[in-house]
This record gives structure tokens, C-alpha cells and sequence, in this order.
């Protein structure tokens, strides 16, 4: 299972390096076109949209976040795009302090926002999004958390469980400050959010025992996001 | 402006539990620890100077709240006439520290003495970690009256059979220590001897050696889910599994001077 993780990950990253190639000349960009000069070279142009795409990977905001089921306090980077920017995807990595096991714990979370409304609360370079929704997925790391269970183990022994990975979900709010341009010195925009989640293993729960109720397994997170750009 | 507030007034709505979750399983046990030390020095204090012992055996409790819930109920309605209470372990169902305390919320309503062994689902994660901080050891013997009742983690796969599961290091000393009070032992385990959790390549070894236990009365186990009285060694020593708490059912043991008698419980 690792090995095809590897495996993936090698040929996302041959397929990325390709694209500059693949695509060069079907979609003429605007931007590069009006700097081309006759007399810059294939090459040239072949290195310029390859810069301009790996750009995108450049990550546009950082986050910091606490608990949500991924430790004590998370940090990561963003990316945020399509229409209207109303998708994110935040790359997130969390510590969980050692309380009553042997050592601390880091987690590593991917996430996916989807914001669906943004609007504009007076003038001030204030707004509000009224629902932000999305799934995660967590894994810890530590030798006691296994992704399947280990061979040890009859067939089927633990079922359907991962004491590794987490499938997380989530809603939450978020308000904005644009800073006017004229004061950006560091970031372009500040938002506060809290999210209320819950993971694959809580709603286990609930199905499972009765007496479990949502609120039970339900948890607060609040953060804070930058945007760089 | 008052708008943006109205906006985030759900946010007043979420009462939740432990406001924050960290982790699954971030091992935070918070609230009542050491549980087992307070319980068996109750018991052995209750059962002090006592030649007839009463005390209810249930266990495999997991995820399955209201029928523990029940299960629990029904012990303290009898509460007047039982000593005790033993849970035979697998008090959650992932292992996870919020199941944990919720296990613990239930037995801390136990209106008896009472302790708690480990189950093989309650290793899973940081589970084993969480037992020792609420619970204690893994391994651990109580007086009762002149009964000493040894508690075992058998839960040998756990472990990959890599540790001294079932440890007989800990059995030896309990043989011999403290000996002119006790007469008579009772065993307590998760997974009896043959099942997929026991080290099975001691199972024989096992049986021999437990039969230094002075009067050895019988054995008692949980795991398999279902009522069990076995002679498994074909020496007479019983073995007596309880039923999980989705079957609504549990044992109650007395002991008297010259022997036992046992019955089930369906609730």
C-alpha cells in the first residue's frame, strides 16, 4: 500500500513536469505573450511556463488551527481557487502533547474546504462567509496506529477500522478583514473561523450504542488564516 | 455590524461534551485515575473477615452504552446483597480516550467496590496507555475474605506475542505472596486459554502452572461473547466466560466456605 502511495506521488510529479511541455503553444497565455519578443527562444518560453505553472504550487495562505480531531494545534499551508476562490485546500500538521501516553504525537491532515457564500459587510474591507463545509482526512504517526491491521490478526478481526487514518467532517463560519492595499505589508486578507467536527469513529459510536448523541461527539476548532496573495 | 453577529450565533449553540477534541487518541484521561488500587482496596476492606463472598462478573461492554447502562442498573438494584463487581474487560470498542471516559462514567456509577480488566479492544491506539493512567496495571490480585482473586491480561496477540503475556513472572509472586491470607484463589482473565487472543503455545503450560494456585476455585473469562462453562483442561478446573453486553446477560458468583454456586442474569 506504501509503495503505490510512492508510486502515485513519482508519477504525479512526472505528469506536473510534463505539462509544460505537453501544452505549450495549444493555450497561448496572455501574460507571457505580451512579454515574448520575437527573439525569445523556444527554450525560453518552454522554461517560463514552466515556472508559471509550478506556481500554482506555491502555497497562498497559512493557517493555524486548534484541535478538529488533528492535535492540540495545527499549522499549515493553503492553496484556494476555482470560481470565485470558493475552494481550498489546506496541507496541515498538528502536534498532540504526550497528556497520559508515552510521548507526543504529530498528525499530518489533509483538507478540503468548500466556502459557498461570501458576502460584504459594509465598506471597511469586511466580509463574512455564512457556512464553510468540507471533509479532512488524518493520519498520526506512531508505531501503535496501524492503517489495516497487521498480519497478527485473523482475517476481518478489527473490521472496517484504521486506528491511523481519521475521515473527519465539518461545518463552521468565518468572517474576513481585507487590509486596503495601501497598509498590506505582509498579508493580503486576515480570517477568523471556528469549525464544529467530528470523525469516522465518534459516528461509529453513535450507531453503535445508542445514548450517543451528536453533541457527545461533536468538537470546536478555531483558527486563523492568512492570505499571502 | 449586528448582522455579522446574528451570523455567528450557532456558534452559542455548540454545547458540546469536551468542547475541544484533540485526538481520538490523544491519550487524555482527565477526572478520576488509578481506579483499580482505590477498588480493590474497597473490596478487600468490605470483604475483610467475610467466609461468604458474593460479586457480579460482567464484561465485553464496548460501544454498547444503554445495555451496559442497563447492565449496571441491575447490579445496583442488587447491590445490597453483592460485595463487588469485576468487568472483564474490553471496555470500549476502538480503544479510543473518549470512549474511555464514558466506560468510566458508567462503572463510576457501580453502587459497589469494583475493578476493571484490560480487553483486547482496549489496546487499540493509545488504549493500553489510557488503562494504565485510569485503571492501573495490567496485572493485578485483590483479597477477598480469604479468596485472592488474580487478574490476567491475556490478551497475547495484542502484543504480537512478544511480551510476557500471560505473565508468569507475576503469577509466581502471587503465589507465594501473602500467603497465610488467602486459602483459596480465583482467576480472572479476557481471553481464556484456546482462544485467538491467548498465547496459545503456553496454553498447556498455563493450565499446569495455575494449578500451583492454592485451591484454585475456577477461572472466569469474557471475550468470546457468549455464556461458556468449560472444563478445558479436563481436570475439573472450570472455566466460566460471561456474555457480552449486547446479549443482556452477566454472572453472579457466591462463594462460600465449602464451595460456589453461580447464576446467569438476563436483564
Amino acid at each position: 500500500m506504501k509503495l503505490f502511495a510512492y508510486k502515485v506521488a513519482l508519477w504525479a510529479l512526472f505528469a506536473l513536469s510534463c505539462i509544460p511541455i505537453s501544452v505549450h503553444g495549444a493555450q497561448p497565455d496572455s501574460l507571457f505573450q505580451e512579454k515574448e519578443a520575437p527573439s525569445v527562444s523556444r527554450y525560453e518560453r518552454r522554461v517560463a511556463r514552466g515556472r508559471h505553472i509550478w506556481s500554482a504550487l506555491i502555497p497562498r495562505q497559512g493557517i493555524v488551527q486548534t484541535a478538529g480531531n488533528m492535535g492540540l494545534v495545527s499549522v499549515g499551508v493553503g492553496w484556494n481557487y476555482g470560481h470565485r476562490d470558493k475552494w481550498e485546500t489546506d496541507l496541515l500538521l498538528g502536534f498532540i502533547p504526550k497528556y497520559d501516553s508515552s510521548r507526543p504525537k504529530t498528525t499530518l491532515t489533509l483538507k478540503e474546504n468548500f466556502l459557498p457564500w461570501r458576502l460584504a459587510v459594509g465598506d471597511r474591507g469586511w466580509n463574512v462567509e455564512p457556512l464553510a463545509c468540507g471533509l479532512y482526512v488524518n493520519t498520526v504517526f506512531g508505531h501503535e496506529f496501524w492503517q489495516k491491521q497487521p498480519s497478527r490478526y485473523p482475517k476481518g478481526y478489527y473490521k472496517m477500522l484504521s486506528t491511523r487514518f481519521r475521515a473527519n467532517i465539518f461545518f463552521g463560519q468565518r468572517v474576513t478583514y481585507e487590509i486596503p492595499a495601501r497598509h498590506r505589508s505582509f498579508v493580503r486578507s486576515l480570517t477568523a473561523f471556528y469549525e464544529v467536527s467530528t470523525c469516522d469513529l465518534y459516528l461509529r459510536l453513535m450507531f453503535q450504542g445508542g445514548s450517543v448523541h451528536l453533541s457527545d461527539v461533536l468538537g470546536l476548532s478555531l483558527g486563523l488564516k492568512l492570505q499571502f496573495f | 455590524m449586528k448582522r455579522t453577529f446574528l451570523l455567528f450565533f450557532p456558534l452559542l449553540f455548540c454545547a458540546c461534551d469536551s468542547v475541544f477534541d484533540v485526538h481520538p487518541y490523544d491519550a487524555h484521561v482527565g477526572g478520576a485515575r488509578g481506579l483499580n488500587a482505590s477498588g480493590m482496596e474497597a473490596i478487600t476492606a468490605a470483604c475483610a473477615g467475610k467466609d461468604t463472598l458474593r460479586f457480579a462478573f460482567f464484561a465485553d461492554t464496548h460501544a454498547w452504552y444503554s445495555d451496559a447502562r442497563d447492565i449496571i442498573t441491575d447490579i445496583n438494584q442488587r447491590a445490597d446483597s453483592l460485595d463487588f463487581a469485576i468487568h472483564g474487560g474490553d471496555l470500549t470498542d476502538t480503544g479510543t480516550t473518549l470512549e474511555y471516559r464514558r466506560a468510566r462514567e458508567q462503572l463510576l456509577r457501580l453502587r459497589l467496590p469494583w475493578v476493571a480488566l484490560i480487553g483486547n479492544h482496549d489496546f487499540l491506539g493509545t488504549g493500553d496507555q489510557v488503562f494504565d493512567a485510569m485503571f492501573g496495571a495490567k496485572d493485578f490480585a485483590f483479597l477477598a475474605g480469604n479468596v485472592k482473586f488474580v487478574c490476567l491480561n491475556t490478551n497475547a496477540t495484542e502484543y504480537d506475542y512478544l511480551a510476557a503475556v500471560p505473565n508468569f513472572d507475576f503469577m509466581e509472586v502471587e503465589m507465594q505472596g501473602g500467603g497465610e491470607l488467602f486459602e483459596r484463589t480465583v482467576i480472572v482473565m479476557h481471553a481464556r486459554p484456546g482462544s485467538d487472543q491467548f498465547n496459545n503455545n503456553v496454553d498447556k503450560a498455563f493450565g499446569r502452572y495455575i494449578l500451583d494456585f492454592p485451591n484454585l476455585l475456577f477461572c472466569l473469562s469474557a471475550h468470546d461473547h457468549h455464556l461458556q462453562a468449560d472444563d478445558l483442561y479436563g481436570n475439573g478446573l472450570m472455566f466460566y466466560g460471561t456474555d457480552c453486553a449486547l446479549h443482556r446477560a452477566y454472572l453472579l458468583f457466591t462463594v462460600t466456605p465449602t464451595g460456589y454456586t453461580y447464576e446467569v442474569v438476563r436483564i
